[in-house]
């Protein structure tokens, strides 16, 4: 066996070298590079997908909000609206009672007033008649032939009409 | 159960793929290499030598381990590759992600988007040196103290270098030898052609006055050990006891550390090379031309 020189060229040995070289560049381009690079753009491709998703989701999730958001917007108002209509509803039953409360009230009063100056009159008519019949009946006793009854009764009627008026002054 | 099983079956014999190579190295150093007396600084062990048409191939030791290395790391490719997924999760494919990502990241900073397809060469580059400079931890003669394996190397990125520098055109390619003065032109080649044959010294000597120097330094400590401590009875007194330890360190550094280094020297000065004597911005001016031709022939 023999050794080369520690410094020595051969071109063929250069030759081969190179090429050698060139081979293992080969070898890592196509058996580590190749496989990696398609992972990485598979693993980038599904990042990509993951991503969309999520932003739709996201965008679903914010439509979704906002729909609710409108909704109880919407029912909201429409609560409010039959708060109102029941308050309004509520406030007219109520004067209606109030009103017709007072209408009864006005009605029972003014009967009773009739009613009062009806039984006053005619309590008014009672003593005259009665004051008249007395009267009469005393006069009849006390001047029986000078006047007649009639006479008698006109003049006592006109008396007491006045009396009546004094009275009705006081009333 | 059953695919989880071969799947761990392949693994295995992927990763036995990948060790072979070496232990065949191993074997035919064990098998060749004659027991040598004292110090020897040698290039690689010659094999065989094949009549070409124009001279000899020597088949040494440094070309055998370049293959091995290569075949090791062909089965590697396999072995980190298999089985990835998109999801993830497995530690080898973090490590091969790491891979191809920082190759890929160092390219773009260094030469640019449009030489983003030298990753993989960049690789390469880096991948062979270091694996071959590491292979002396295994007793192996690395291809990278053989100066004809990295001269190989430094005159594929020479002609990577030309090839990008032609890009606008071989008269363009000339014109810049006469850059910035004519007279200079001279200094040009010369500076041009000093590229490769620096690059290929660098790594090699490097490599190569690693080893020497651990030799040297292993005999002198042996030198030392017998001188100081041949006096002890019997065996202990041949056992070179300072051997130990010191070697090892060094080893760390010359092997482990100058490995690595040189292999990312040689890579770092590939990618500046390359794009540095690219015409970036001809080429970008002659692309825009060509684009506007195109568009006036499509009128």
């Amino acid at each position: 066996m023999q050794n080369l020189d520690v410094i020595s060229i051969n071109l063929w040995q250069i030759l081969i070298s190179l090429c050698n070289l060139f081979l293992l560049f080969l070898i890592l381009k196509k058996f580590l590079y190749k496989p990696v690079k398609k992972m990485m753009a598979q693993r980038q491709a599904a990042l990509d997908e993951q991503y969309e998703k999520a932003a739709e989701s996201e965008r679903a999730a914010e439509m979704d909000r906002k729909a609710w958001a409108e909704k109880i917007q919407g029912a909201k108002a429409e609560a409010d609206r039959l708060v109102k209509t029941a308050e309004a509803r509520a406030d007219r039953r109520s004067e209606q009672i109030v009103a017709k409360a007072k209408d009864e009230a006005d009605g029972i009063l003014r009967d009773a007033q009739s009613q009062a100056v009806l039984e006053k009159k005619k309590a008014k008519a009672e003593i005259k008649r009665e004051i008249v019949d007395v009267s009469a009946a005393l006069t009849e006793k006390i001047l029986r032939r000078e006047i007649s009854e009639d006479d008698h009764r006109a003049i006592l009627d006109s008396v007491l009409s006045e009396i009546g008026e004094e009275n009705d002054g006081y009333q | 159960m059953e695919k989880k099983r071969w799947f761990v079956i392949i693994d295995a014999l992927l990763l036995f793929f990948a060790a072979i190579p070496i232990l065949t190295g191993i074997v035919l150093r064990v098998l060749f290499t004659p027991a040598s007396e004292g110090i020897e600084i040698t290039g690689a062990l010659i094999f065989t030598t094949v009549k070409m048409p124009w001279g000899e191939l020597p088949i040494t030791e440094a070309q055998i381990n370049s293959w091995l290395v290569i075949l090791s790391v062909f089965w590697l490719c396999l072995y980190l590759t298999h089985g990835i997924t998109a999801k993830g999760g497995s530690r080898r494919q973090y490590l091969c992600e790491w891979v191809v990502e920082k190759t890929e990241s160092l390219v773009q900073e260094n030469m640019g988007e449009y030489f983003s397809g030298f990753a993989p060469f960049i690789a390469a580059v880096m991948a062979l040196s270091a694996f071959s400079s590491l292979l002396s931890l295994f007793g192996l003669f690395p291809p990278t103290s053989d100066l004809n394996i990295v001269a190989g190397w430094a005159i594929l990125v020479f002609l990577l270098i030309t090839f990008y520098k032609c890009k606008c055109g071989p008269l363009q390619y000339l014109k810049s030898f006469t850059e910035p003065v004519a007279f200079l032109t001279p200094l040009n080649v010369i500076s041009e052609i000093a590229t490769p044959v620096s690059m290929a010294f660098r790594h090699y000597g490097n490599i190569l006055s690693g080893s020497i120097i651990s030799v040297l330094i292993a005999a002198a400590l042996g030198g030392l050990s017998s001188l100081l401590l041949g006096w002890l009875p019997g065996i202990f007194g041949e056992i070179p006891f300072l051997q130990i330890g010191l070697p090892a360190v060094l080893s760390v550094y010359f092997d482990v550390f100058s490995g690595f280094l040189q292999a990312f020297i040689f890579a770092m000065l590939t990618m500046l090379y390359v794009a540095g004597g690219f015409p970036a911005e001809l080429y970008a001016k002659k692309q825009v031309k060509k684009s506007q031709k195109k568009i006036k022939i499509k009128k």
